[in-house]
Order: structure tokens, then sequence, then C-alpha cells
């Protein structure tokens, strides 16, 4: 009993700091969001209010429908790319590369360009890409076309390309630690048993790899679906994700309401991703000691 | 164990004072610093705060100016919205003046502080938006247009319609400044005149006209130096634009090609901006000093100069500026503003709102 | 060993970069054998093992499972199976699953009735009917152990490999399990291969026990062969137990060691002025208050106790390492306390003459 009267104070000390900045930056500002999507607009103010109106308009209006859905599109296009691209440099580094030294600065070198920063990173595709772009140099001087193409900047797909580009490391990170993690008996036990090294990738490795990728996947995921930069660099007219439209109803648009309504349902279908994610986690669990 | 409950009792009142003790002196130090040190927050547009006539203000009044930037008309507002006593001056265009005075976020102005107020265009301070419920709610400051601009190496014949932005043969070609202006450019395409109080109806129409013309656009530029770099990168050959600023811009850059703006048939539109006093400024006798300079000599040929646009004020520029620029700046020239389709606030300028990003999110 | 073995090596080397871990070896094993490789750790058994299962490239030389040169070819297509040391069972997979791994990836040739009906077979062969659906983090290390064996003789190997299958266990379980293996040696009539640093295990389970040392194979022999008639005074040491005593031969079976005193020995003889050691079994030497034929004078520095038996640790006159001894519970062994002089006989007969000089 005394411990727990003497631990009380120190306690406090300990999470006072960790608790505020829960508390105040994260709880209270999400409150708030939640509770301002119920208020009323009248141009250009609003007041507090207990209505659905904006969540009427969101789901009533196409416009937000459409951006939502396109924003999932892309989200899920730079998932499975990223893990396409990470997956296969993951297992490299993991089980191709033999020298400690060697795996780690590779590995460094796929961390390494998070130090630099986000919008440099956005805009090097954008030099890339475009008309007058490296891309197009590089086709013109080999002859492989005779005139720059203008196929590759400002459309869905150059977001595509950016945000996988960017955020290919959340996907190497994770799949990289379970790969590493894979005990090298349990792919010996399997090639023992006569099954080959493609066998053995799919009956063994991928299985135990899934957290991974259920991991990498979903931060992949939810770090796209929350972009607003790529759109407005490297996207093209039909390039409006939902953070975009956030932006815009925060901002110009100055519908608060209609912003917080809208950044509701976005927040509640995240959650609900990651709980299914986690879900999925917990499904595929094993333990490999 | 009372004793223990006791010394608890003080820690945390001690806690609680400090904690009252500092959030006091938290609300209290912004304002006793600004009481000394005499400052001017600033919200306008970039080129608005050059350094060149803002230094002789400052050295004049003792006022020390700090300036924010916008990137459109409509940040003015969700920047105010976001937390009052932030800003003292900001310099919207003159469609989103009465917005900001029925919205509350500013103070009406008294002219009499303001020195050089009378020499302004009365086609400006007279104006409708300008003067309402008896009061002045904006001082002009500077005026210019939005004329289109397009590359000469890539047309045959000169174009001279704002069809041009909707022209299928220029597919891929095409800019549009992202702004609910799009809406007015469109509306006059389709040859309406009412473009700041559309119907419905019309509204749909252009919504579904700027829906139609997606697939021709690159992309929407969102600032002048974005539309300098399409134009200057070669992705775009057609745009509207703010006169007098991209094309130079481009053409200073010696990319091998040039620029050239051109007004319409439909006419260029023009806008006029202004000083707007922010409700509850602690800095008032500032602003007031400000509002003042840029009625200036100093403060019109100084803006004039950095933007390239055009002065507000005649009487103030007749000593600064050669007679050359004062005909390229239509000094003396208010008639120009009847030659340009001058912004007005829309009538329902939150329904041109929704429906330029209604285009925007289209696919 | 008259028909052809089913595994053999010739000449294998392993090196890793200047490293030597398996110095040119050969050794042959027939079919049905129960051999053990047994050393220390890094005397180079595990390496054989694994160069066996295809787990490791040679360095040189060839290695032939059943006639057949497998020495290039991966573990997938070689007739073995292993029982790896901690039985690296698939996680994410049931005991059944597990079992039938080996089955189902190249289930071509075997329906699925056969495939069943061999995992249950297998289970039951192990003792772990009714455990076919369980995970194996669900499972105890004993019942791992048994997946393990079960998975890898489902296959029919022509030759299972063990590497350390009792390590992981704790001792009560692994004497039960030393006679599984040796049950489902003979059920089974394959040949296993098994590593172990156990000697009591390689003791109690090998048909023939492959002692190695520092990369090399130090002598292969049966237990008793072993244990009876060491090569040299590592597998003497290596194997039970040996007091090891520098000497000089005399001569005519009769030895010098280095305190002065002498021993016969009826075992083997050295040319006169011949470095040797000799070996010594503990249990061998008979400790006694008064003096007798073929004795060391001694001095008593330690007496552990041992349940029924007696450890007496001894200081031999003149000799720097000590000597041991040990003996039933008797009145008179009981009365050797620390400090007491005694004497220890050995029977001629057990005094094993190991030369230490110079080899030809």
């Amino acid at each position: 009993m005394t411990l727990t009267r003497r631990t009380i104070p120190g306690f406090a000390a300990l999470f006072s700091l960790p608790l505020a900045w829960v508390l105040l930056l994260m709880v209270v500002p999400y409150a708030i969001m939640i509770s301002v999507g119920f208020w009323t607009r009248q141009f250009p103010l609003f007041y507090p209010d207990f209505q659905f109106g904006n969540y009427a308009q969101i789901l009533a209006d196409p416009q937000y429908t459409t951006v939502i859905l396109r924003t999932l599109k892309i989200a899920a296009c730079v998932t499975v790319c990223a893990l396409l691209l990470g997956y296969p440099l993951a297992y490299f580094l993991v089980f191709t590369v033999r020298s400690q030294k060697l795996r780690n600065l590779l590995y460094m070198s796929v961390i390494v360009p998070l130090w630099v920063s986000y919008l440099l990173r956005a805009y090097t595709w954008k030099i890339i890409l475009g008309t007058d772009g490296a891309l197009n140099s590089l086709l013109v001087s080999t002859g492989l076309v005779s005139a720059p193409l203008d196929i590759f900047l400002y459309n869905q797909t150059a977001m595509v390309v950016t945000l996988v580009y960017i955020f290919v490391p959340f996907m190497v990170m994770p799949l990289f630690t379970v790969l590493d993690n894979i005990p090298r008996r349990l792919i010996e036990a399997s090639e023992d048993l006569g099954v080959g090294p493609f066998m053995t990738f799919w009956k063994v490795i991928f299985p135990l790899s899934l957290g991974g990728v259920i991991a990498g996947a979903t931060m992949t995921f939810c770090l796209s679906f929350g972009d607003f930069v790529a759109p407005v660099l490297v996207g093209g007219p039909d390039g409006t994700m939902v953070a975009n439209l956030l932006q815009t109803q925060f901002g110009a648009a100055l519908n608060w309401p209609l912003g917080s309504a809208l950044a509701t349902l976005v927040l509640a279908l995240v959650l609900i991703l990651l709980q299914l994610s986690s879900r999925l986690d917990r499904a595929g669990r094993v333990d490999l000691a | 164990m009372t004793n223990e409950r006791h010394e608890g009792e003080q820690t945390m009142s001690i806690l609680r004072r400090s904690a009252i003790i500092a959030l006091a002196t938290a609300s209290v130090l912004p304002q006793a610093l600004a009481a000394n040190a005499a400052e001017l927050n600033y919200l306008t547009w970039e080129g608005y705060a050059v350094d060149s006539f803002i230094s002789k203000f400052e050295a004049a009044s003792g006022c020390k100016v700090s300036a924010s930037y916008v990137g459109s008309n409509d940040d003015f507002a969700a920047k105010l919205a976001a937390g009052g006593g932030v800003y003292d001056i900001i310099t919207p265009s003159l469609d989103t003046v009465p917005m900001l005075r029925l919205a509350g976020f500013v103070a009406p102005i008294d002219t009499a502080k303001v020195e050089g107020f009378g020499d302004i265009y009365p086609e400006f301070s007279k104006e409708s938006d300008v003067v309402a419920d008896g009061e002045t709610w904006a001082v002009p400051l500077i005026w210019g247009s939005v004329s289109l601009i397009y590359r000469p190496d890539k047309f045959e014949t000169a174009p001279d319609s704002i069809a041009v932005l909707f022209d299928p043969a220029l597919k891929g070609k095409i800019s549009l400044w992202d702004d609910k202006s799009a809406l007015y450019w469109t509306a006059r395409y389709l040859g309406y005149d009412n473009i700041f109080d559309l119907t419905d109806e019309q509204l749909d129409a252009v919504k579904a006209k700027l829906i139609e013309q997606k697939p021709l656009i690159r992309k929407y530029w969102a600032s002048a130096g974005e539309l300098t770099e399409l134009m200057a990168n070669q992705e775009v050959y057609v745009s509207n634009a703010w006169t007098g600023l991209t094309s130079k811009d481009v053409n200073n850059l010696k990319k091998g090609f040039e620029v050239v703006e051109f007004t319409p048939k439909e006419k260029a539109e023009g806008w006029m901006d202004s000083m707007m006093l922010v409700k509850d400024s602690p800095n008032e006798d500032c602003a007031y000093k400000f509002m003042s300079f840029m009625q200036s000599p100093d403060g019109q040929c100084g803006l004039a100069e950095s933007t390239g646009y055009f002065p507000a004020n005649p009487k103030a520029v007749q000593g600064c500026m050669s007679d050359e620029l004062k005909k390229e700046r239509q000094v003396d020239n208010v008639e120009f503003v009847k030659s340009l389709v001058m912004w007005q606030q829309p009538a329902r300028l939150d329904k041109y709102l929704e429906t330029w990003n209604a285009v925007k999110a289209a696919p | 060993m008259t028909s052809s073995p089913i595994v053999a090596l010739d000449g294998v080397q392993k090196r890793y970069g200047a490293f030597v871990a398996l110095h040119e070896t050969d050794l042959a094993i027939a079919e049905g054998e129960f051999v053990t490789l047994l050393g220390p750790s890094g005397c180079g058994k595990t390496t054989t093992l694994r160069l066996v299962g295809g787990f490791e490239e040679a360095s040189a030389g060839r290695i032939a499972i059943a006639g057949e040169d497998v020495t290039e070819r991966p573990p997938y297509r070689r007739p073995v199976n292993t029982v790896f040391q901690d039985y690296a069972l698939f996680p994410h997979m049931s005991v059944a699953e597990n079992i039938g791994y080996g089955l189902t990836v190249r289930s071509g040739r075997i329906g699925r009735a056969e495939r069943d009906r061999r995992v249950a077979d297998a289970l039951s062969m192990v003792g772990l009917d009714g455990m076919a659906e369980r995970r194996p983090g669900a499972l105890s290390g004993g019942q791992r152990q048994r997946v393990a064996m079960a998975r890898a003789i489902v296959r029919r190997p022509r030759v299972l490999l063990l590497d350390e299958p009792l390590s992981a266990l704790d001792v009560k379980l692994r004497e039960g399990m030393q006679v599984e293996l040796k049950r489902l040696h003979r059920e089974l009539g394959i040949t296993f291969l098994m590593v172990t640093h156990d000697q009591t295990e390689a003791l109690a389970l090998s048909d023939r026990i492959v002692v190695m040392n520092q990369g090399r194979i130090a002598q292969i022999g049966s237990p008793t062969e072993l244990y009876d008639h060491p090569a040299s005074p590592y597998v003497a040491d290596f194997i039970g137990a040996a007091n090891l005593l520098d000497a000089q031969a005399l001569g005519g079976g009769a030895f010098r060691l280095a305190g002065g005193q002498t021993m016969a020995s009826r075992r083997a003889d050295a040319a006169a002025g011949r470095k040797v050691s000799l070996g010594i079994r503990p249990e061998r030497l008979l400790v006694a208050s008064s003096a007798g034929g073929n004795a060391l004078d001694c001095t008593v520095t330690e007496r552990l106790f041992h349940g029924d038996r007696l450890r007496v640790e001894l200081a031999l006159d003149g000799a720097t390492r000590p000597l041991f001894a040990e003996m039933a519970r008797t009145a008179a062994a009981e009365g050797f306390a620390p400090g007491s002089r005694v004497t220890v006989h050995a029977d001629p007969a057990d005094v094993m003459v190991f030369e230490t000089g110079d080899r030809p």
C-alpha cells in the first residue's frame, strides 16, 4: 500500500509529459475535429451545432466519393508497387548478400533517402519525368523517340511512381526485419525435405514474412493515403487526393465543418484499415522461437 | 501520513500557482512586447513587402514590419479564421473584400487618418465594395490585369480569344490558374455577362465545360512561379497569367523561345488589391502609419516597381515615375479599367468555391 | 562392411578461407549402421554432417550416397533427411502439416490418401497420435523432438542425419529418447548418422563411433573397441575417462613415471627410452592403505561422494597432475580421508600405453 502511495508521484512525474502530450496534441484536437464536423456553416462563418448535414453533403456529392475512391486506388497501387519492389530488395539484402558489412551498407542506402527532405525527393521526379526532363533527354539521345514525350509527368502514374519512391523504405524496413528473423534452419529444413528454392519461398519464407508484409503495406498505404504533395508536384488535373480536399476545405473554401466531417470520415477509414491489418497480423502471427 | 498529504497538497498548489503564473505571463508577454517594439504584422502577397521601400517605412515610423505571404485570395480568410490577433494589415483583392467584412475579420477605416486617401482614384476608393454601411473598409493599394500568355512559335495564327484555352488541338499543352477565376473565364467563354452572379444552370454549364476541358489541361498552376516553370520547361503553350509578371520571368530565362501576353477579344480580367485593417489590431497606430506610407510616393512607386503592377494613387507617383513608365502603368488612365472585366465578389462566393472544387475533384 | 557403403566420403575437405574446418577425410558407412560423429565443439563433426546433408559445399573430395555421387547436389536432391538440433519445425504449420510437408510439395507421385496414411503412421511411430492439429509452439520440447523425427523419417530416406538430436532435452527425457532412437533405428532399418558431443549418448546408441578432433578423424570403432582400445590419449580421455601419466619406456613392459616410480603394462610395450603416456581408467585404479604389486604411492587430496560410489583425488608423488580413482563405497574406502597416505594398484592388463614421441 505504501508502495502504491509512494509511486504515484513518481509515476505522475514520469508519465505526465507523454500523457499531457497525448491529451493536448491528440485527444483534444481529435475531439475538436469530430465535434466541428457537426457544426453549421453560414458562409463565411460557422456555428456550433449538432446536425449531420456535412456528412449528408459528403455522401450525396459525388466529388467527395470520387476523390476518396481515387485516393484509395492510388494508395493501393503505391502499396502493391512498393511491395513488388521492396520485397525482392529486402530478400536480396537478407538472403543473397553474404557480407554483413555490405548488407548494412545497402540497407542504409535504402533508408538514407528518408533523411533528405520529402519535398526535394518528390521534386526530383518532376525533373526526371518532365517534357524537358532527364528521362526524355535519355530517350531522345538514344533515338528511342524522336521528340520528347509528355506522357510521364502530371498524371496519376507519375504520382504513383513518386509515392512509391518516397515510401518504399517504409516497406523495406519491416520486411528486412522479418526476413532477417527467419531462422536459416527452416530454409535448410525445407530443402532437406526435398523442396526446391522456389517452393521453399512460397511455403516457408513468404508465410513467415507476412507480418512484415502487413506492417509495410499498412504503413505505405496510410502514408500514401494521406499524401498531399505528390498531387501538387507531379499530379495532373485529375490528381486531387483526399488530403488536398481537406486542405481546400480548411483553406480556400473556408468550410471547416465540412472539412472536419471529411477528416473524421478519413480517420474512421484509416482506423478500420489499421484494425483490419492488426487482425490479419494477429491471425498470421507465429512463434519463431 | 497527514504530514505527507499536507506536503502533497502544498506541492499541488505550488504547481497550480506556477501554472497560472506561466499562463498569465504567456498571455501578457506578447502584448507587452508589442507595446514596446511597435510592430506591424502584414499578411500580403510576395513582392508587396520588399525591403527597398519597407525599410524606409520602418526608419520613418519606428514600426517593425514582419510580413507573411498568401498564395491566393482565399487564404486571407483561412488564416484569419485560424486565430485572431496575429495580423494587423491584410491586402486582399477587391472580390474578397466584402467577405472579410461580413465575416467580421476587419474593422472600418478612419480615412482621415490615412494621408493621401483623397488622391486615390475615386473609381476605387468609392467602389461599392470598398464603402459599405456608410463606412470605408479598404484602402486601395495597387491594381492590374489577368490576361492570356502563349508561345508564338507553337501557333500558326496568333490566338485572339479565350477559346484557345478550350482548343482540343492543344490537348495537354494548356494550363489554367487554380483559382475560382477559372469560372469567370469559362463563363465569359460561354458568353455569360453576369459572371459574378451566375444562376445554378449557368454554373452547371460552366462546371460541365471545365470538366470537359480537363483532359486538355496539363496542370492547374497554383503560383506565378509554377506557371513560369511550366512555360519555361515546355510543359504548356498557353495559359491565363498575371499580366507583366510571368512573361517577364519566362523571357528572362532565355530558353530559346519567347512567351507573349495578349488580351483576348472577350477582354482581360482586372483586379485591385487594397489594405484592410484587422479587427482589434493592437498595433492600430502603426497600421495607420503604414497605410499612409503606402499612399506616399515612396510606397506607391516602390510597390509598382517591385511588382510591375499599376499604382492606385496617381498623385503619389507624379514625381517618382518617368512619363514612359506612367503610360505603361496606366497612370491617370483609370479609363483602362473599363477595358477590363474587374473582379467583384461573386454573389454566391461559397457556391463558386464549391463549383471550382468540384471541377478539380472530378475525374 | 562387405557390401558397398551407403555413405562414402572420399578425401572430403572443407575450408572457410584460411580456416580448415575438415581436413581431407575418408569415411564409409554401411547400410543400416548407426554411426555417431563424436567430439568437442569445433572438431568438424557438424561440418561433416552438413556436408552429407548438402548444406555445405565440399572444398575438395567427393561424397557418394547410395552409390551416387551427390557432391554437387543441393539438399533437396539427396536421399537423406535431417533431424535438426533445434528441430527447425515450421512454426506456421500444424504438426501434421510439418510431417506431411516433404510429401505435399512434390506430391506428384503420392496420392492424398497415401500421404495422410504415411503422416498418421509416422505420428504413431513417434507416439504423437492425436497431436496432428497442434502448432509446434504448443508442444513440449520432447514432443517437438518427436515431430522432427517423424518429419524426417516420413520420406523414408536412405540415411537419417541427426544433429545433436537430444541436446535440447533435459536429462530424464534424454534417456527416454535414447531408447526411442534405438527402437526407431531397429524398426526402420535405415542408416543413422548422428552428431553428438555427449560420449555416453554415443556409447549407448552407436554401432560405430567416429571420434573427431580438430577437423580430423581420431579413431573409428565400435563403442567397446574405443573404450577398451583407444588409439590415443585423446580418445582414451574422451571416451570414458583416463588418468594419463607421462612416462618413459624401460623395455619389457616397464615404464618409469616422471616422479621416479615405475609401472608395468601387459597391454603394450615400447622400445626402451621412448616417451609414452600411460592411461589407467579411474575405476581400474585400486586404492589401498598398504603396498602391493604394480603400485604407486599417493596422498589423498579430496574425496567426492557420488551416490553409491566414491571418487578420490590423489596426488602422485613427483607428478603435477592429480589422479582419480573410483570405487564402491566400502568401509575401507570411507577411511580414505584427505591427507592419508595410500598406494594405488593397477592390473598391468589395465594399463594402456600410448607412444607420444615422434611418429614414424
